[in-house]
């Protein structure tokens, strides 16, 4: 909120310096953003917390600055010259609703002329980012900004019966505020009405209708307290934002109406050469009743951590208009009317420690009485696959956690959908409404971003929550890991594209470096993976735990991508709680032998089953069993491999011969031929 | 001429050998100089024995050999001492050559931030808490004491979601959970992805926040300034920031404080990412409000306690100088390998 230094010193007795004003302004809680010299003076951007209502005014401001700087506050002159003519016998109020309007303080102002205001004062209202109309309103804006209470003034000829009648709108009736919009009210709303119909929204915005203008002779000025909540359930169902309503919001001063109405009538009658009539109008249906607060400065030096004596505690207290008396230890005190905010105790506490100032108070470490921190599971968990992830080469991204309903729907066929999707009522966009169940659709789209500027490769990860709703409503989170591999190059020496055994590589060292528990492979994924090429993880109850193979054709065409992808997903939630310690095996103390054995079978015959009948058939003696070549193609028939095993054999107590060695092959090849269809070669 | 002069070469020689070290080349070209089967300085010390006085010839012969002798054995040993560039070039690698090694993999900037902040407040003693990012109302803002038509809620542009659940909008919500569910004392931090409805260059609709929480029996101001000087000086130490707490507002604490740190491009004079002020603001913080121990059902008379929040993004934009936090969601990995 924007101040001008010279209006703010017009309140203010004090030796300091804008600099220091500035300083200790920020250092008790109201932060001095900019400073802007606007001719003789200064601007000041000052930052007005929303539970400070009654520092939103120069005046307050003012009040504040005084205990900042140990200065004084000046006191507010608002005696005024009256007419004879009583306002009583010329304008009436009622308030209906007295809930939503506690005090309604009214003015009578004869005899106005519609003239601008003089340069002064619009040049203060300009330096406070408030445009100058008349001098009527300017007079009323001016009053705001000077004391934060709102005021409104009514063509008092306009008003039916010439009558403020405050009650709740009827449901559908229309007003036409000043902006020219017409408003379909509800009665939850609260209007100011005339003897006939609305004619302002109350603590928001006037209405047209009773608007001054040219032919404007005797005003109604309306200096009145609203319920916070009631303006702003209006200002925000109508989405209006005014002065008014800003301050109404936060909490008016219940006790400011009757001397702001002196104040704005005053100065009406001085801009404008108008004459005020004898006394006010004021109706107030629930008068501010002051309450009394009692604490003890011990106990506020130990929560401050800090020792505060009782007279820097009166000195603020009194500053503040707290009428602090003290009695001992104790301190009883009564917050003003403009301190709705102080309720209890620890505000009070706020109020003198941040006028003691923060930088006051000793740093002292808490001493603890806990063991040492610990990690919950699920960090530990989400942060091992992340560790798996990078030490197998990957870089790690983040993207929104919401994607596309048409993508989203897509996701039925991905075997990892963990249920229903989590739809945002109010999404930002249309591409960001539903909440992810799959990691994947949105490393495809960053994946497709970097291939367009230029990257030949990609090795990239995310890790990150998916979302679902179960038919019962429950909401589900599951922690997720998923990867995309493009490319090759640098990052995989000797090979230039990378594949499903690189892919399945990297997918393998994550599973065993997160602690998955035993995990098998089976063929799918389709119709996002490529049928040839997909492969779904599952764990021994035979749950799909990951995803893993070729980005299919046909989706690889949906996200523009050219180039081949390969990807991945985990479900981290099945891993387990805890890694296993691994266990040391003694070190061998006797040779191996490695053997080759390379044998031509179908296609259909999967590796796995070929090495596990290898583990079942080969004796004790063997030791390591691994895939060294694949072959296919020229010189084999159609749908054969030729696949060359590696075997390693070892005896623990002593060195074996050459001859057990083939002894043991001719033995393996023959148990393989009584099991396979195969040959060996 | 006569002897001293072969003196002269002699010094000349040695000296021009030491300074050829162990550079081959170095070498090759000291042996040109003197010992060249064309040009070299030996050949003209010989030329002028002709032109000797006969008397003086027998010792300058004599010297002269000498010195031949002298140079070749100094020369041979150089040589051999010399990196020899000479052999067998075609097997010679160029150690020029990058090397080949796995690509390493990278943490992102936000999660390399967050395990900074969890290991210095793990050494404090420390949990470190989860939980939910679909909320419900009450967690995110009614325990918090921001009830429904609070104006803080107008800081919260909240995402709705099926049924009566939201987004939670900060990672407080943890903190009102673990205190429905564990006594005092409780000392947490709570790190998460949290959503706003909001999107510009210094905003967007998922970012990351982490939260800090401790709850015990005489716990004061002074102890919160202490513990988030202590957390800030190790998070931004090699910079040797300031800290300044200024009084603010926040629903849930009371007093509430904003906390600047020095402004850690410009050291304090004033630049254009503090706004010239020399200060950034890095974190929110406060005294817990007994509204919310009483809404969580812990004695307010009993216990007191303090809370602070900050974004993680914003931590990494400030320490590694990005400077729009959109990009941090990009899923570009070039991103990333900026931190391998
Ligand atoms: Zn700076």
């Amino acid at each position: 909120m924007k101040f001008d230094l010279e209006w703010l010193r017009e309140y203010l007795e004090t030796d300091a310096d804008a600099d220091t004003l500035a300083e200790r302004l920020t250092h008790c809680g109201l932060l001095v953003e900019t400073r802007d010299e606007v001719d003789s003076t200064e601007v000041w951007d000052i930052e007005v917390t929303t539970n400070r209502p009654d520092a939103m005014n120069h005046r307050g401001l003012a009040r504040e600055a005084a205990v900042a700087v140990k200065g004084r506050l000046k006191t507010l002159q608002h005696e005024l010259e009256e007419t004879t003519e009583s306002a009583q016998e010329l304008a009436a109020v009622e308030i209906r609703d007295p809930d939503l309007c506690s005090r309604y303080v009214a003015r009578v102002i004869r005899g106005v002329r519609l003239i601008p205001s003089p340069q002064w004062l619009q040049d203060r209202l300009e330096r406070c980012g408030v445009r100058p109309i008349n001098a009527i309103v300017d007079a009323t804006n001016y009053v705001l900004l000077e004391t934060g209470q709102p005021l409104h003034a009514f063509d008092l000829d306009r008003l039916a019966g010439r009558r403020i009648v405050v009650r709740r709108a009827n449901a559908g009736e229309i007003l036409e505020t000043l902006d020219g919009l017409e408003r379909k009210l509800e009665t939850d709303d609260l209007v100011i009405a005339d003897a006939e119909r609305a004619v302002a929204l109350a603590g928001v915005m006037g209405g047209a209708d009773s608007e001054i203008g040219d032919t404007t002779i005797d005003v109604l000025l309306e200096s009145a307290h609203f319920d916070a909540l009631s303006v702003r359930r209006s200002a925000r169902r109508f989405a209006i934002h005014t002065e008014a309503s800003h301050r109404f919001e936060r909490g008016a001063d219940p006790e400011m109406a009757p001397v702001a109405a002196d104040l704005a009538a005053r100065l009406i009658a001085e801009l404008t050469g108008a004459k005020v009539c004898r006394g006010q109008i004021d109706v107030c249906p629930k008068p501010w009743k002051p309450t009394d607060h009692e604490f003890g400065i011990s106990a506020l030096g130990r929560f401050a951590g800090l020792e505060i004596s009782a007279s820097e505690v009166e000195r603020i207290l009194a500053g503040l208009e707290f009428a602090p008396r003290l009695d001992g230890d104790r301190v009883i005190c009564t917050p003003p009317s403009f301190r709705g905010d102080i309720e209890r105790t620890a505000d009070l506490y706020e109020e003198i420690i941040r006028h003691v100032g923060y930088e006051a108070i000793p740093a002292e470490l808490p001493i603890l009485g806990t063991p040492p921190g610990r990690r919950h599971p699920n960090w530990q968990l989400i942060d091992r696959g992340r560790d798996a992830a990078v030490r197998a080469g990957l870089a790690e991204v983040v993207t929104w956690a919401f994607i596309e309903p048409q993508v989203d729907r897509r996701l039925e066929d991905w075997p990892l959908c963990p249920g229903k999707s989590v739809s945002l009522v109010n999404p930002l966009a249309s591409t960001q409404a539903v909440m992810r169940r799959s990691l994947v659709p949105s490393l495809l789209g960053a994946a497709r971003e970097t291939l367009n500027q230029g990257e030949r490769s990609l090795a990239l990860f995310e890790q990150g929550r998916v979302f679902s709703v179960d038919h019962e409503g429950e909401m589900h989170e599951r922690e997720r890991l998923a990867l995309v591999l493009s490319g090759g190059g640098a990052g995989w020496p000797g090979v230039d594209r990378v594949g499903f055994s690189e892919l399945k590589g990297v997918v393998e060292n994550i599973l065993r470096d997160t602690a998955f528990p035993d995990i098998g492979w089976r063929r799918g994924g389709a119709p996002w993976l490529e049928q040839s090429e997909g492969a779904e993880l599952v764990d021994a109850a035979g749950r799909v735990i990951g995803v893993c193979g070729r980005l299919g054709s046909e989706e690889a065409a949906r996200w523009g991508l050219k180039q081949d992808l390969l990807v991945a997903e985990l479900d981290l939630d099945a891993a387990a709680a805890e890694p296993v310690l691994p266990k040391f095996r003694p070190l061998p103390r006797f040779p191996a032998i490695t053997a080759d054995m390379t044998i031509e079978h179908q296609l259909d015959l999967p590796y796995s089953e070929i090495e596990a009948a290898v583990w079942d058939l080969a004796g004790e003696r063997i030791e390591k069993v691994s895939m060294e070549a694949r072959y296919s193609g020229k010189g084999l028939p159609a749908g054969h491999v030729r696949s060359t095993l590696r075997l390693v054999y070892r005896h623990p107590d002593r060195s074996l011969t050459q001859e057990e060695v083939n002894e043991a092959q001719e033995g393996l090849r023959s148990a393989l031929s009584g099991r396979f269809d195969v040959q060996f070669t | 001429m006569g002897v001293a002069r072969l003196d002269e070469v002699r010094a000349a020689f040695l000296e021009d050998l030491g300074q050829a070290g162990k550079d081959a080349s170095a070498v090759e070209a000291v042996r040109v100089k003197y010992a060249g089967r064309r040009s070299g300085l030996l050949l003209d010390l010989t030329a002028a024995l002709r032109d000797l006085p006969k008397e003086e010839r027998r010792d300058y012969g004599r010297a002269l050999n000498d010195l031949k002798q002298d140079i070749g054995k100094c020369l041979d040993e150089a040589r051999e001492a010399s990196i020899s560039g000479a052999a067998a070039p075609q097997d010679m690698v160029d150690i020029s050559l990058p090397g080949m090694a796995l690509t390493r993999g990278a943490e992102h900037p936000v999660n390399l931030v967050r395990r900074k902040i969890e290991e210095i407040f793990l050494r404090m003693g420390y949990d470190v808490e989860a939980g939910p990012e679909i909320e419900d109302d009450w967690h995110n803002f009614e325990a918090l004491n921001i009830p429904s038509d609070h104006p803080a809620r107008d800081d919260h542009d909240t995402f709705y979601v099926t049924g009566d659940r939201l987004l939670r909008t900060h990672t407080s919500p943890v903190q009102a959970r673990v205190m429905e569910n564990r006594k005092p004392p409780i000392r947490i931090i709570v790190p998460g992805k949290v959503y706003r409805r909001d999107s510009d260059l210094r905003h967007s609709p998922m970012f990351h926040q982490i939260e800090g929480l401790l709850v015990d029996e005489g716990i004061s101001f002074g102890n919160l300034k202490a513990t988030l000087e202590t957390f800030l000086h190790a998070l931004f130490s090699g910079h040797g920031v300031d800290v300044r707490f200024r009084p603010s507002y926040f629903p849930f604490t009371e007093p509430s404080a904003e906390v600047d740190i020095t402004c850690i491009f410009c050291g304090g004079s004033g630049c254009a990412v503090c706004s010239r002020s020399g200060w950034i603001e890095i974190l929110g913080s406060g005294m817990v409000d007994p509204r919310v121990f009483e809404r969580v059902g812990i004695d307010s008379e009993r216990y007191t306690g303090f809370a602070f929040g900050l974004g993680l993004d914003r931590v990494a934009m400030l320490m590694y100088g990005i400077p729009d936090l959109r990009q941090l969601f990009s899923g570009d990995q070039r991103l990333t390998r900026q931190f391998a």
